[in-house]
């Protein structure tokens, strides 16, 4: 019993040690600088003032915001929708080759991804590689580009973070036990049915990760939006990068960065309430449900 | 045995940290973008002096500004801010002073870029290289001559073929110089009419970037729009056809400027640098390279001559009427970015 | 059926990850510096990669720092995860909610503010700042991975383990560590995918002595981003594919 004190102690002591010191205590940081005064050159200047906060109860923001959470979302359901039967069928394979497979997918991404975005713009552009394939295959007349359209963006943002989709998604479908689905269909369920009923729900935890996984970078993407999509609208990473080092505004770049936050606490209450109130039994967080 | 593996990791993580700092005297470190010094210059120096050249690189002016104020000015011994960052960092403090009596190829700069209102007499910087921002446009798609001022952007033909710069100072500063103001006007009346002037402009402007230009007019995804004229020179190499135009209300030029942060701790092996730089051999080969002006009138000399006549390269006085260096703007700057962000948002 | 469909989007998947690959290294032999047309098959962007000392210096060492802080990450990631997932202590929530927040942070947010730690600490900026900051980058993504394949995980088997006598690190060693596997491995790709392609963080914890390569990428954008870095990135995606396929028939070897 004393050995498993040990080894419990020093987990949690360990990860808590490294969380307070690199997340936290910057966090916190970033709060206290979200409510101090503006200084152009010094950053911050003392005096406690809402002004920040007052500052991004404007429009101009309220779109930024709302643009940067639509895009991030259908990235991800863009993802989700790519990456599940992906994942399932990399989860699928033969235990010898998952590794591989595995591997296979993230080989891609050890290219720099700006290296690769210029690729996309290669294959999307006017007599581009796509743009030709379409004329010799005779389904479109003369040269089309998809470059600077939300479709090019939304390619480029698949293309990022699939992986960061898929790799979750597998750790949580290779568990899944196959005689639970074939029970299933021996009690008559139809394949969608054991899908929709056991598959889905049992690797939700997968889903929920991978989703976080590619929501929140998506928000960030700066480069993606300019080189792919033509830079037209402004998303909240480019907005809150521009507060940081154009602008110079600390404290209004601290105050987005801390409603980002709070965002998503509220959104991850929200979908906890809602599933409590649908598995009334369950009494832990979504994302460690389990323990003992 | 995972975790023992992370231990051993982590210790040799600790104790790899680098002991570069140590021989401070005989390294130079040298801020500034990548490959914009050829490394044949670089390595010249090492092998004159014995000084080992280290080459680190940022990606904005605002991103090098950050860091080197967070660093309280150390930790760099050159670094080659862009004239509207120069007098920012001057104020602050960030800047040793440079004696130009230490320089020996002082001599060599054209007096036309001294002496300039963001850096009076050169007593914190020595330009390294300037340019201009000016109209590329593709004469095989666009009528040669029909564009020949930032006003023509508005021509109804270009709608949907337009690159337009996604830097603010830039994209802002194309609607002031077409309205007759000054890319540098803190008033704000006449940067919400620029802000109005880019909204009308917004549809039909292809995309906004800064970063591909070269590739986007060599794909031709855009007929026209802003470009350096480093990158028009370079790029008309391999398409002829594009063209570079001074606009009629006047380009917008800048200059990037060797420094000496205030906590350089090489700061002689700084000055061994720069006059280096000046050189008039050193000058040319690197203007040659980058196709940028250099303020380096012993240079321009040396320059082949297809070089020396281009007007993109070497701008002739008339190319330059109106034309004015990008400066800071102090407090007017977060003006910029409000009006910057409502263009963006701004639905076409 | 079903199975067809998906062996199908399984490659077309695959082939929508290599095409722009396959065009990078295409391009890394197109004689044109700018032009985006192919103008002729040409070595010189080798050559001029050959010649360029400090961006091949830089390549080693973002796979470095990538290797390290990865394994670190994933180490530390993992026992998070355990944590939060088996154990009840007082401060969970937060710990949980920590992990949540770091993932949330703008790079940028996260650059200057683990910058600002480290010159209040006086530490030197260079290898040691940059795998600390990769390392705390990189931890939710490893933590949340694994999290997912330990919900619902089956707790009698490790009741049983230690009811057999087994201690709670030979519990995890033996029972926990060999069921998350798959999560742990996938947690290490995620990690060093991240750490290879960090700019905004490691631009801001890295110095001059430990300059890696998307730095120098990004900051090549103002003058142009020239075909060496085709060449670079074509060489660096053969020999990471040589190294897989040469591990790959190494284990087939082992097993026959």
């Amino acid at each position: 019993m004393h050995d498993g004190a040990l080894f419990r102690r020093i987990c949690i002591l360990g990860v808590a040690a490294w969380l307070l010191v690199f997340a936290l205590a910057p966090n916190a940081g970033l709060l206290v600088v979200s409510f101090l005064t503006r200084h152009p050159e010094d950053f911050v200047a003392p005096g406690l003032t809402l002004e920040a906060y007052g500052r991004l109860m404007d429009p101009t923001f309220a779109a930024i915001f709302w643009e940067s959470v639509r895009l991030a979302a259908l990235a991800t359901l863009v993802c989700l929708l790519a990456g599940y039967p992906f994942a399932y069928g990399i989860a699928r394979a033969s235990r010898r080759w998952r590794p591989w497979l595995l591997l296979l997918v993230v080989v891609p991404f050890w290219t720099n991804s700006l290296i690769r975005t210029y690729a996309v713009i290669l294959i999307l552009k006017s007599r581009g590689v796509l743009s030709n394939l379409l004329e010799a295959l005779g389904l479109t007349s003369g040269p089309v580009s998809l470059l600077y359209t939300d479709t090019a963006m939304f390619i480029g943002f698949t293309y990022t973070l699939l992986p960061f989709m898929v790799l979750p998604l597998f750790a949580a479908i290779e568990k899944l036990d196959r005689n639970l689905l074939d029970a299933a269909r021996d009690l008559g369920a139809g394949s969608l049915r054991a899908f929709w009923n056991v598959t889905l729900p049992l690797t939700m935890p997968g889903i929920l990760a991978g989703s976080m996984l590619v929501f929140l970078p998506a928000l960030g993407m700066f480069y993606i939006p300019e080189l792919l999509g033509g830079g037209k609208s402004m998303l909240l990473g480019n907005f809150i990068k521009n507060q940081m080092l154009l602008a110079r505004d600390w404290p209004l770049g601290a105050a987005a960065s801390t409603v980002l936050t709070v965002a998503l606490a509220v959104m991850i209450v929200l979908w906890r309430l809602a599933t409590l109130r649908a598995r009334q039994d369950e009494d832990d967080d979504i994302l460690t449900e389990g323990a003992p | 045995m995972t975790k023992r593996i992370a231990a051993l990791l982590l210790l040799a993580a600790l104790v790899a940290v680098p002991s570069a700092w140590a021989e401070a005297g005989k390294t130079l470190t040298i801020y500034n973008w990548t490959d914009y010094m050829p490394q044949s210059v670089l390595d010249e120096f090492t092998a004159e002096t014995g000084i080992k050249v280290i080459y680190s690189t940022y990606d904005s002016n605002e991103a090098m500004f950050t860091k080197l104020k967070l660093m309280g000015g150390k930790g760099y011994d050159i670094v080659v801010p862009s004239t509207y960052f120069l007098s920012l960092m001057r104020e602050q403090g960030l800047l040793a002073e440079i004696d130009p009596k230490g320089l020996t190829n002082f001599a060599n700069l054209d007096p036309e870029v001294l002496n300039k209102p963001f850096d009076p007499e050169n007593r914190y910087s020595i330009p390294y290289m300037w340019g201009s921002t000016g109209l590329m446009v593709n004469t095989a798609q666009v009528a040669p001559g029909t564009v020949t001022s930032w006003a023509d952007l508005k021509r109804p033909e270009l709608a949907g073929r337009i690159l337009m710069s996604s830097d603010l100072r830039d994209g802002l500063g194309v609607a002031l110089k077409a309205l007759g103001h000054s890319m540098n006007t803190r008033d704000e009346a006449e940067i919400k009419a620029a802000y109005e002037w880019l909204l009308e402009l917004k549809p039909a402007v292809r995309m906004f970037t800064s970063d591909g230009a070269k590739q986007v007019f060599a794909g031709e995804e855009a007929v026209v729009g802003l470009i350096f004229n480093g990158d028009a020179s370079q790029i008309r190499e391999e398409m002829p056809e594009l063209e570079y135009v001074y606009p009629r209300e006047g380009a917008m030029l800048w200059m990037d400027n060797l420094c000496i942060p205030a906590g350089a701790q090489n700061k002689e092996g700084a000055m061994l640098f720069i006059d280096f730089l000046l050189r008039p051999e050193i000058a040319a080969r690197i203007a040659e390279e980058f196709r940028y002006t250099t303020p380096n009138k012993a240079a321009q000399a040396l320059l082949p001559e297809e070089l020396r006549n281009d007007p993109i390269v070497s701008p002739r006085p008339e190319d330059l009427v109106n034309s004015e260096f990008q400066t800071g703007v102090g407090d007017a700057l977060p003006v910029y970015e409000k009006y910057w962000e409502m263009l963006k948002v701004a639905g076409d | 059926m079903t199975r067809k469909l998906r062996a199908l989007w399984m490659v077309l998947v695959f082939a929508f990850l290599y095409l722009p690959i396959v065009v990078v290294i295409v391009y890394s032999f197109n004689d044109a510096t700018y032009s985006t047309a192919w103008r002729g098959f040409t070595w010189k962007w080798y050559e001029r990669l050959a010649a360029n000392g400090p961006l091949m210096d830089a390549a080693l060492r973002t796979l470095f720092v990538a290797v390290v802080s990865a394994t670190a990450a994933t180490a530390l990631g993992t026992l998070a995860a355990l944590a939060l997932n088996r154990y009840r202590f007082a401060g969970r929530k937060v710990l949980l909610g920590s992990i949540l927040v770091l993932t949330v942070s703008p790079d940028i947010v996260m650059g200057i503010s683990l910058l600002i730690f480290f010159v209040t600490l006086g530490a030197s900026l260079g290898f040691g700042t940059l795998l600390v900051s990769h390392i705390t980058l990189c931890l939710p993504f490893v933590t949340l991975t694994v999290l997912a394949r330990l919900a619902s995980f089956d707790e009698n088997l490790v009741e049983a383990a230690r009811d057999l006598g087994a201690s709670e690190w030979r519990a995890f060693r033996h029972v926990i560590l060999p069921l998350i596997l798959p999560a742990v491995g996938a947690g290490w790709l995620l990690s060093f995918t991240l750490s290879m392609d960090d700019v905004l963080i490691s631009f801001f914890v890295t110095g001059p002595s430990y300059e890696i390569l998307p730095l120098k990428i990004y900051s090549m954008v103002r003058l142009g981003v020239k075909p060496d870095i085709n060449a670079l990135s074509a060489i660096m995606f053969t020999l990471t594919v040589a190294c897989v396929l040469l591990a790959h028939a190494m284990t087939r070897t082992r097993r026959h």
